[in-house]
């Protein structure tokens, strides 16, 4: 049986704890009281997945079975998610290729002969060759790459097709090949609860014109929080959803098929990260020590390298599929029973360590503005109900910030970091004065297709991811964080976390009460 | 980056490096079923081991403990023509009990004698694993109700080794005798071996549940062993238990009062209970705490 996760409340018998901080940890001592959030322990993956996605295909929810769906002379679409998921990458086989073997097993038994494979990339860079074939496994790539398995390319106008319009006058525009299938299958893995659903086809195979009618600011401040996607409390899954709508009242016939993890997140050989560290052996306080060491004492390259090379022993825990809703619905349940864990109350004082990566700075460099955005989008967002701190309380975040952004991948961030945030950080400014012309930007459009960049516009969104925390928190500040970096994006910096209360003291007090969320492995909050 | 000595004393503080490793509270109920301690032990029965053994107890423990105490040492004749292997059946105040058997017992047992002792408490840290089984040819016992707590007796029981076994499962909180566990007679019933009733009388008073030394003034404790309980045909393990308890119980009135007394209460079943006097805890302890009387003359010299 599985140990759900539960709340500690830190006392004398309670060894310092693990604090992640970018591309190295430390054990960091808490205040006595401090509440620290710690996920369920991983639930056992499934032992059979080939049976268990044979079971999804042939026993679909609402919705025949996949077999039924393919026929001779069809136009068959597969999409799924792009390199941005699972992080830190799976070990392999990626489950990505162990659904879609098992889907095109089914389609030449039908004799489909027309399939197609698009990366769901959206405005996210292109994945390389490599990275491709690491995702679909060497069968599908020989037999696909680079005819028919190639990057949605969102700035393409003969690639995307506007499908319609919501009753809230949202252009749904999305990949013309997919559009115009006769069915599209989405392979999807769902990590955390914001992924997947209706967010999966209108988002991964969206274009700029699609996505800023959802991925601005406004909608931000109302998807409160977005991993939790209930259309009431996510305004961001509640377009999406619409636009969802829009698609399928066009005719457009998809087949999901959603994927759930466990929290097995670091290889045996960091086992420590993944307990609890007052069941920590001997041989894991030595692994610790080691890997601190190791990892304090080696050349920023070669620390980057060995974390790069990370891949997560994940175990799958669930595989749905058929329709949409009723797919997702079983995702988030199963989501929920890995992540979910009940918090009483808010806190004043917000803790985090940020790990060395998120979604969008897989085999790259997590540049400040993308440590923003893990910090304060997505680890301040792993809520339900109400946020971990209470409004006007402080943030107080462990990462280096460093001034070093990846030239390739993130072009568009070196400027917006050197142009608007000079000038303002305030989302809504930035929103309204420079994102139409970063987004149209013909040289940003041309590395986004032609190269491996994000798209221009992307350093928007992930200002945007941080809106929501930025209007609630009264104080954010980076223990360990280079000033330089952190006073640009408007925050403050702290040599230690003792320093760090004491800056913070001003808003929230002597005697704060603070909650230290201890991911990864990842937790979702539920704040009553 | 902070020098690697820092980072060392950081996790020996930390993560209580040498002594028992502790939960946080608000973990406890959310603890890891830690497995029963694995510690091998063989080691410890080794000529070399049983040779430095045999000397830190006749060198170093019997003259520390005679020291800071009195024992007194009754009934070994009762040992005379037994043949190994047997259980040792002790009540249980202190950790001097099994010191005290250990350095009473005569020779030829004390060598072929092993003792039982709690997985979670003796074999909890390195250096108190090597020490348990070193001095005390010790053994770990999964006292947490998982799995075969007795698995390892049962071996040192079919091995031929005579075993210290405190049915109790744990010290007197109060310094009165606990109900007993069945755990002992079942092994007895098993490996149909007598076992060998013992009561210590005074260990409590002298070096009670949270000392680490024994009080000044060295105390006299009580060392008494009874007759071998063999096992009868239809034994069952309750019944069994129940002997041992009733025989512990009456070398506890033996040694308050007389054999012959004793003899005369438990054939009439008026044995005095093992549960000491009615009422609050505090009153026990109280009762318990109380030095026995000493025996023969007063030293011309008293000591402190």
């Amino acid at each position: 049986m599985t140990r759900p996760g539960f709340v500690l409340e830190v006392d004398e018998r309670t060894p310092p704890l693990l604090v992640h901080e970018g591309e190295g940890f430390r054990l960091q001592r808490f205040p006595l009281g401090t509440r620290v959030v710690y996920p369920p322990d991983p639930l056992p993956g499934i032992r059979d997945v080939r049976s268990a996605i044979e079971e999804a295909l042939l026993h679909p929810h609402d919705s025949e079975p996949l077999p039924d769906l393919l026929r001779p002379g069809m136009r068959l679409t597969i999409a799924f998610d792009d390199i941005s998921l699972p992080l830190p990458p799976m070990r392999r086989p990626d489950i990505r290729q162990r659904v879609i073997e098992a889907v095109l097993r089914m389609a030449a038994g039908r004799g489909v002969e027309d399939v197609k494979l698009i990366v769901a990339n959206s405005l996210h860079r292109r994945m390389t060759p490599k990275e491709i074939e690491r995702a679909v496994g060497e069968r599908v790539f020989r037999s696909f790459f680079p005819r028919d398995l190639a990057n949605h390319d969102a700035e393409d106008p003969s690639n995307v097709v506007e499908v319609g319009r919501t009753e809230k006058g949202e252009v749904v525009e999305i990949n013309r090949r997919a559009a115009e299938s006769d069915l599209l299958v989405y392979v999807n893995i769902n990590l955390v609860a914001m992924d997947g659903g209706h967010k999966s086809v209108p988002v991964g195979l969206a274009s700029y014109r699609s996505l800023r009618h959802h991925h601005n600011v406004e909608t931000m401040l109302h998807s409160r929080s977005y991993m939790d996607p209930r259309p009431e409390a996510s305004a961001i899954h509640a377009s999406c959803a619409r636009m969802g709508r829009v698609l399928r009242d066009a005719g457009l016939r998809i087949f999901t098929i959603e994927t759930t993890l466990n929290n097995e997140t670091f290889p045996k050989e960091f086992g420590f990260l993944n307990k609890r560290e007052w069941e920590w052996s001997l041989a894991d306080q030595a692994m610790f020590l080691a890997a601190k060491r190791a990892n304090d004492a080696a050349p920023a390259r070669v620390r980057r390298e060995v974390f790069r090379r990370i891949e997560a022993p994940y175990g799958i825990t669930g595989i749905n599929a058929g329709d949409i809703d009723a797919v997702h619905a079983r995702t988030l349940e199963t989501l929920h029973r890995q992540q979910l864990v009940e918090v009483q109350g808010q806190s004043d004082v917000l803790v985090v360590g940020l790990p060395y990566i998120c979604p969008y700075n897989v085999n790259s460099i997590m540049n400040p503005i993308l440590v923003h955005c893990l910090g304060l989008g997505y680890f301040f967002n792993l809520y339900r109900g109400k946020p971990l701190v209470r409004p006007g309380g402080a943030m107080i975040l462990f990462h280096p910030v460093p001034w070093e952004f990846h030239q390739v991948h993130h072009p568009s961030y070196v400027d917006f970091f050197e142009e608007v945030l000079a000038e303002t950080t305030d989302p809504s400014t930035i929103q309204s004065k420079y994102e139409e012309r970063y987004a149209t930007d013909p040289w940003y459009v041309h590395l986004y297709r032609t190269s491996y960049a994000y798209h221009g516009v992307h350093p928007f969104y992930m200002w945007y991811w941080g809106a929501h925390a930025l209007d609630h928190l009264g104080d954010v500040i980076f223990v360990g964080g280079d000033p330089r970096t952190c006073n640009r994006m408007g925050f403050r910096t702290a040599s230690t976390l003792r320093d760090a209360l004491e800056m913070a003291s001003d808003r929230v007090g002597r005697s704060p009460r603070i909650t230290y969320l201890h991911c990864p492995p990842l937790a979702l909050a539920e704040v009553r | 980056m902070g020098s690697l000595l820092d980072d060392l004393r950081e996790l020996a503080r930390g993560f209580r490096w040498g002594r028992r490793p502790l939960v946080p509270r608000s973990a406890e109920a959310h603890a890891e079923p830690r497995e029963p301690g694995q510690f091998p032990t063989a080691w410890a029965r080794t000529p070399v081991a049983r040779a430095a053994r045999e000397a830190i107890l006749a060198l170093g423990l019997r003259p520390l403990v005679w020291n800071e105490t009195a024992p007194r040492v009754f009934g070994l004749d009762n040992l005379e023509g037994l043949e190994g292997p047997v259980l040792f059946v002790s009540n249980h105040t202190s950790h001097l009990d099994a010191t005290l058997i250990l350095t009473t017992l005569p020779r030829r047992w004390r060598e072929r004698t092993a003792t039982g002792a709690a997985a979670d408490y003796f074999f909890d840290t390195w250096w108190k694993s090597i020490a348990t089984a070193l001095v005390y040819n010790a053994f770990p016992i999964d006292r947490s109700g998982r799995g075969r707590g007795t698995a390892s007796a049962r071996q040192m029981l079919a091995d031929g080794w005579s075993l210290i076994v405190f049915p109790e499962g744990t010290r007197s909180p109060d310094g009165w005798v606990q109900r007993f566990r069945t755990g002992a007679a079942r092994l007895a019933i098993e490996h149909r071996v007598p076992v060998v009733p013992i009561a210590i009388r005074g260990a409590f008073a002298a070096m009670p549940r949270g000392r680490s030394w024994p009080r000044p003034g060295r105390l006299p404790i009580s060392v008494r062993y009874g007759e071998p309980i063999l096992p009868r045909e239809g034994d069952d393990h309750r019944a069994l238990t129940q002997r041992m308890y009733q025989a512990v119980a009456s070398l506890f009135d033996e040694d308050r009062s007389t054999w012959w007394e004793a003899q005369v209460r438990a054939a009439r079943g008026d044995t005095p209970s093992l549960s000491g006097p009615a009422g609050p805890r505090w009153i026990r302890v109280w009762e318990a705490y109380r030095p026995l009387p000493r025996r023969g003359p007063r030293p011309t010299w008293g000591r402190r």
